[in-house]
């Protein structure tokens, strides 16, 4: 019934009211467009890397001279099995959320006439795949006669084990298992598909997809020392690892502990996420600032009116409207002018969403932002409306005949 | 009469306290974000050598036999760079390559660092001014007898020998013996650009361009032999023997920075690269004569897109923040100005001018504006602080300077004059009558 | 129509104990027009606020058309005032973010009135005021005369039983506060009740019947013969 009255004043007051609307089409971009990067962030900290992380940890160590290698790798590993605690060591070329391992493109045919992207290569000795808890979901498991010494970067010929999605993108739709591909100046043969392996630095690489890598089985040796693969009991970690560094360092007295990378891969896997966190956190920052800048807007303007109107308002309760339609009154206002702003606001974020696209490689605002941001500012103007408009409600018919 | 004008508005914001604190946090909250994100981008897109990268070159030529034809790689090989390094075509030059080394000293049991090295030639430091507390560079002759002499950063020289000089001490460096021969003093290009490379393969997170300065200096051809074996390929055009030397492989890891004073010297070494590029075409060594490149330093950070994209993104967002409370205050000073409406009305009636009206209001709006610009400078140093708090590369870098002191300001000032504009306008256009009406 | 009975109202404030009415009583009967008059400050529109359910009173008993209104809550009287109760302000109150048309829609659709019904009503109360001719016009571009006659239009549309105006000739001149008169006349006529706070005894002296109060007591009253004497200025 209201309505139209409220749209009579509204026009009234195109300025004012084209004001808020602006302001909320313009929260309504930003929120929509913040809400969906902190969902894109917390969904990238939420990757499964495919390895037992709670029960891993790494230690590294460099400075050793590669010709000593097999020895060195002897110790250090005989060293860290013998801390207590530590059901398993082997030899690795790296672990996911590690500082970057092996990585190379590769070809579907040995001229590299398809590309087949850029992958990562983790090398593990024949504890490694165990000791991971790599998940396989067909094929097999390497046997012992495929862990073979490393001649360049990986062993030649090897045999692998592919993930999942590598293996649907490689080969849409079929059976992996047997099938070649060639990087490294060698060849590798499909003998087994894990459900997940990501790569060392998920979101940061050239891997398109965060499971872009590959195991590959090798023998430790001048080639692939100096990164070990800890296994514990998760509640046992901090200890484990504090004593495992100490031992590798006795053991090695010339190498170089890394600091950096020598932790459980739970740790590696918060410091790794850190600046995502700080983003989330930032984002999260600028959407509550948003709404509170925005809701304080719609308090200010909706006072002022109601402090303006104050005979109107007098006069109309005169004329007899209750109380409820006072308040009522000033809901509806609110929300015609929020739902303009919205409306605005969509296309907006639209728009915002296709320079962001441009600009910081983010993918495109799916359309079930734009309803959910919609319903947030409805509510939020709604309870930013309610002060003022019961304020409103409160003012009795008297104050009608009193002139201000 | 500006005096009164900043009488009767000083009066007029005092009238609504409310109100007007509303406004002046709008705006202070919007120009501290937008002031912290603008600082750090400032600091972080800036210039690392100010007077001087305007004559510092990247040149880069396409070594890959493999290439398609696209851009060269970043670096160069081996060969390549000691040919253009040998010709000594430009005013100075410096071959730069990098990689970790195992750092101890004869003189106490601490266990032994791996350290960031840079292998260089001796026109580093001149040509990139950079500053010494002790000691100084070495010479040219030393880059050609590979003589085993090392400049350290300021920072190893507090860890290792407690800031005293230590020029002539000994460092052991991997598994031989190298005299310092100079200390650097404090030195913090933002960003560290003789390492940038592969921007583009980073996906915008590009914070590691604003890692401190690498703690090792030596000789090029000295350090090769010094750390063989530890150098790491940038890439490669197939797969290297581990084993060989890189010196061999079929890889780029080494960079070739020279300084060229003029736009004549510029295009002389742009034919010569040419010129190098064509021959070496011509022996068969290379595919793409055609694919050189000679960018200058600002150039190679552009390039590289060195501003990491979180910072673009904060820095958009906080701009978009600021335009929301920017439309937050003109609301309100619109509510304001046209409560008063009725008061307009009367002084216009007693004899003020349209101008003297709209004059009245824009001052409202500046009163407004710097109060805003002194809460928004108190909230910019403390979110320079936040950011200072954040585990990135640069958070050290986060300090507020003078130019952006006075940015601060004028941005608050020309928020609140824009955001006042309007309304003033719409204040001091409304008749006369229809004011008077309404009081 | 209208019984108050030992009515008063006190108005506090920090310092003071303002009795704006005390016992005040008047009676009046449904059809007829009765003007109120009084010095300044006697409390006219303070009984006429409270006639017209805006206020609420401090003791003694009000009954409008045979209803107590003494203890209905703000909802039941705001339906009351929106369905039986015309208003004609000192200071017209129209809503200056509508047309007229709107300003004598607003409560006819507090009213729920159906479409058809309220247009006929707006266009036959514009028409008899003048007006139909600036329907879409906003009050701010109407003469003070016009405003009046505006605001008597948005009291007539709503038929209703009681109208109240207070000083609604206040700010005319003679000829024109005549023709106000006469069409609250020819209202009356028409069934309303009128009660019509003026200062000008030629007004006054048209009405069938008019009261005149001092210190918030009615002291004159030709309807119950009620004469009191005037008391000494200033001993209030
Ligand atoms: N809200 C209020 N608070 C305190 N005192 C009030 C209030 N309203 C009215 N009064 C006091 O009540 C008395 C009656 O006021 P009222 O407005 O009824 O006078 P009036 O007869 O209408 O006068 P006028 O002819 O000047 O309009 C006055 O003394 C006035 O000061
Ligand atoms: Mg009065």
């Amino acid at each position: 019934m209201q309505i139209r009255f409220v749209l009579a004043a509204l026009r009234k007051h195109r300025l004012a009211t084209f004001l808020i609307a602006l302001q909320i089409s313009l929260a309504c971009a930003v929120l929509c467009n913040a809400c969906f990067l902190i969902v894109q962030q917390v969904h990238a900290m939420r990757i499964d890397s495919g390895v037992d992380e709670a029960r891993l940890g790494t230690v590294k160590l460099s400075g050793f001279d590669p010709k000593s290698a097999n020895d060195f790798n002897a110790r250090v590993v005989d060293a860290l099995r013998h801390v207590d605690g530590v059901q398993s060591v082997s030899v690795i070329s790296g672990v996911p959320f590690g500082e970057p391992g092996v990585r190379a493109g590769i070809g579907l045919d040995p001229d590299y006439k398809q590309f087949g992207g850029v992958i990562d290569f983790y090398l593990g000795d024949d504890h490694a795949a165990h000791d991971f808890g790599l998940h396989l979901i067909s094929g097999r498991m390497p046997s012992p006669d495929d862990y073979m010494p490393v001649t360049k970067f990986v062993p030649s010929n090897a045999p692998v084990l592919i993930t999942r999605t590598l293996a649907e993108h490689l080969w849409p739709g079929q059976n992996p298992l047997g099938k070649q591909f060639w990087g490294l100046d060698t060849q590798f043969r499909v003998i087994g598909v894990l459900d997940h392996l990501s790569v060392s630095q998920p979101g940061g690489s050239e891997a398109k997809d965060p499971d872009w890598s590959v195991f590959v089985p090798a023998i430790a040796g001048p080639n692939l020392a100096g990164k070990y693969l800890i296994r514990a009991q998760p509640n046992d970690m901090p200890r484990v690892m504090r004593e495992a560094r100490e031992a590798a360092l006795k053991a090695a007295p010339d190498a170089v502990l890394d600091t950096d990378q020598s932790h459980s891969l739970s740790r590696l896997r918060h410091s790794y996420f850190e600046s995502a966190r700080v983003m989330v956190k930032l984002l999260a920052g600028v959407v509550v600032a948003l709404l509170g800048t925005t809701a304080l807007g719609i308090v200010g303007l909706a006072s002022f009116w109601v402090t303006q109107r104050r005979k109107q308002i007098g006069t109309r309760r005169a004329l007899g409207a209750t109380r409820g339609d006072i308040l009522r009154y000033f809901q509806i206002e609110n929300f015609i002018i929020v739902s303009f702003g919205i409306l605005l606001g969509m296309l907006l974020a639209y728009g915002l969403s296709l320079e962001l696209m441009r600009s910081y490689e983010v993918p495109r605002l799916p359309f079930g932002y734009m309803p959910i941001g919609a319903a947030a500012l409805w509510i939020l103007g709604q309870l930013a409306v309610l002060v003022p408009a019961l304020r409103a409600s409160a003012i009795t018919p008297v104050e009608a005949i009193r002139t201000l | 009469m500006f005096a009164y004008y900043v009488k009767v508005a000083l009066h007029n914001t005092q009238r609504n306290k409310v109100l007007a604190a509303l406004m002046v946090l709008a705006i202070a909250v919007g120009i501290g974000a937008s002031m912290t994100t603008l600082t750090v981008m400032h600091l972080l897109s800036g210039d690392p050598l100010p007077g001087r990268s305007q004559h510092i070159y990247y040149p880069q030529i396409d070594v890959n036999p493999q290439s398609k034809g696209r851009e060269p790689l970043d670096m160069l090989d081996y060969r390549t760079a000691m040919d253009l390094w040998s010709s000594d075509k430009a005013d100075q030059q410096a071959l730069v390559a990098n990689s970790m080394v195992k750092v101890r000293t004869p003189y106490s049991t601490r266990p032994a660092l791996m350290l960031p090295m840079v292998s260089t030639t001796s026109d580093f430091f001149s040509m990139f001014d950079v500053p010494f507390r002790y000691g100084q560079a070495w010479s040219k002759s030393d880059d050609a007898s590979r003589t085993r002499v090392a400049v350290i950063s300021s920072r190893l020289n507090d860890k290792l020998f407690g800031g005293r000089n230590s020029v002539g001490k000994t460092l052991r460096l991997a598994d031989s013996d190298v005299r310092i021969i100079g200390v650097l003093d404090a030195w913090r290009p933002s960003p560290l650009f003789y390492k940038v490379r592969g921007g583009r393969f980073t996906d915008g997170d590009t914070s590691a361009f604003y890692k401190k300065t690498d703690d090792v200096f030596m000789p090029f051809a000295a350090s090769l032999e010094v750390n063989a074996g530890n150098f790491q390929a940038f890439t490669c055009w197939s797969a290297p023997d581990p084993n060989e030397d890189l010196r061999n492989a079929p890889c780029v890891w080494v960079a070739l920075w020279a300084r060229l004073n003029s736009a004549a010297k510029v295009n002389a070494y742009r034919s010569y690269l040419q010129n190098y590029a064509d021959q070496q075409k011509a022996a068969g060594r290379i595919k793409y004569a055609d694919d050189i490149r000679l960018r200058s330093l600002m150039q190679w950070l552009d390039f590289n897109r060195v501003v990491p994209s979180n910072v673009k993104l904060q820095t958009a967002l906080a701009f978009s923040f600021l335009l929301i409370c920017l439309t937050n205050v003109v609301g309100l000073l619109l509510a304001k100005f046209l409560r008063h409406s009725g008061e307009i009305g009367l002084r216009r009636a007693l004899g003020a001018t349209r101008t003297a009206v709209f004059f009245q209001c824009l001052i409202e709006s500046a009163i407004i504006g710097l109060l805003g610009g002194l809460g928004g400078l108190l909230l910019t140093l403390f979110g320079l602080y936040l950011v200072r708090l954040q585990p990135v590369a640069y958070a050290d870098l986060a300090h507020m300077d003078v130019s952006m002191f006075l940015v601060t300001f004028a941005l608050a000032l020309a928020t609140s004059l824009l955001a006042g504009a309007l309304p003033a306008l719409r204040a001091s256009l409304t008749p006369t009558a229809l004011q008077l009406k309404l009081l | 129509m209208l019984e108050m009975r030992d009515m008063s109202k006190i108005f506090r404030t920090e310092q003071v104990e303002t009795h704006a009415l005390r016992s005040f009583d008047l009676h009046v009967r449904e059809g007829e027009f009765v003007t109120v008059t009084g010095p300044s400050g006697s409390g006219k529109t303070t009984f006429l606020n409270i006639a017209g359910l805006l206020d609420t009173f401090s003791t003694g008993a009000y009954v409008l058309d045979g209803q107590d209104v003494s203890d209905l809550d703000d909802y039941a009287r705001s339906k009351l005032r929106n369905r039986k109760i015309g208003f004609i302000f000192q200071g017209f109150n129209l809503l200056p973010d509508l047309n007229l048309f709107d300003n004598l829609d607003v409560p006819l659709c507090y009213r729920r009135l159906k479409r058809a019904e309220r247009h006929q009503r707006i266009n036959d109360a514009l028409a008899r005021v003048g007006l139909a001719s600036r329907m879409k016009h906003y009050p701010s571009q109407l003469s003070g005369g016009q405003q009046q006659r505006a605001a008597i239009a948005r009291a007539l549309a709503g038929h209703p039983r009681l109208l109240l105006a207070d000083e609604p000739t206040g700010n005319l001149d003679s000829q024109m506060a005549l023709e106000v008169m006469d069409l609250l006349q020819d209202i009356n006529r028409a069934g309303s009740t009128i009660v019509m706070v003026t200062h000008d005894p030629n007004l006054a002296s048209r009405a069938q019947r008019n009261v005149h109060i001092v210190d918030g007591r009615v002291a004159e009253d030709p309807a119950d013969g009620t004469i009191r004497p005037r008391p000494v200025e200033g001993t209030a």
